[in-house]
């Protein structure tokens, strides 16, 4: 299959997430992916996104946060592009869910999802920068 | 995300629909916690019409978890689709929270 890519934006505001949810629902359709593929991509998306903006900004001004997706073959990836401070959620620790009701903690657990979903996570800050790179195998659908 | 209350004999059932994620979880939770104010102890959630759920959701559902546990109660999910159920699988969570097939299931476990 040929290269796809895709690129948007949103601003640093929690109501961008419909714009996430129906932008990752086009491009499934376009590269006709499976619902799960998409709301694994959909989700991963989101956990960072609702991150950057819950703690990437100390000022109260509107940000961008810029969403690059490329499809080649059955590879994705996606990368998260901020301008908040640096921050690499990648190095927050697991939480530890097999400890009982009272004591599981509930930080930490859009990380951990993510780590489970995706194949590889890497962050780099480049000129004042967060990006994160997420790549995953997918599946077509049938 | 549309949140339909209603009390079966003693139990609190919330039927939702749409997506439960960070701009839905908030008016969630207080529907919640309104209802365990209420004196309500035992909750069904049924999930048969969610499409989405992040971490958002999952906190509130463990917020909810705890507090009814120690007021003695439980909490049950039912109907999930199958990749709602992985993240609470993926969480963990199944560990603890009870998640069924259906409502009727649901209601016969009080």
């Amino acid at each position: 299959m040929a290269k796809k890519y895709y690129s948007f934006e949103l601003k640093n505001d929690l109501s961008e997430l419909e714009q996430l949810c129906q932008t990752c629902e086009e491009i499934g359709r376009d590269i006709n992916i499976s619902d799960k593929t998409i709301f694994e991509m959909n989700l991963a998306l989101d956990e960072l996104f609702t991150n950057i903006i819950s703690y990437g900004f100390n000022d109260q001004q509107e940000h961008t946060i810029k969403i690059n997706i490329t499809i080649e073959g059955d590879q994705l990836q996606m990368r998260i592009e901020d301008d908040g401070v640096p921050f690499n959620p990648m190095e927050s620790k697991t939480p530890d869910f097999q400890c009982g009701i009272e004591e599981c903690k509930i930080g930490g657990l859009g990380i951990h999802l993510i780590r489970k979903m995706m194949d590889d996570v890497q962050y780099k800050r480049v000129s004042d920068k967060n990006i994160l790179l997420l790549r995953r195998k997918i599946k077509k659908k049938d | 995300m549309e949140i339909i209350e209603e009390k079966q004999d003693t139990v609190s059932v919330f039927r939702l629909n749409g997506r439960l994620d960070s701009n839905t979880s908030q008016g969630f939770e207080e529907k919640v916690f309104g209802a365990i104010l209420d004196g309500s102890k035992n909750m069904v959630i049924d999930f048969k019409d969610i499409d989405y759920i992040s971490s958002a959701g999952l906190r509130v559902i463990l917020k909810a978890t705890k507090a009814l546990h120690r007021e003695k109660g439980q909490i049950m999910l039912c109907s999930m689709q199958d990749y709602v159920k992985e993240v609470f699988e993926i969480a963990g969570f199944d560990t603890f929270l009870p998640i069924v097939g259906s409502m009727d299931e649901a209601l016969k476990s009080f």
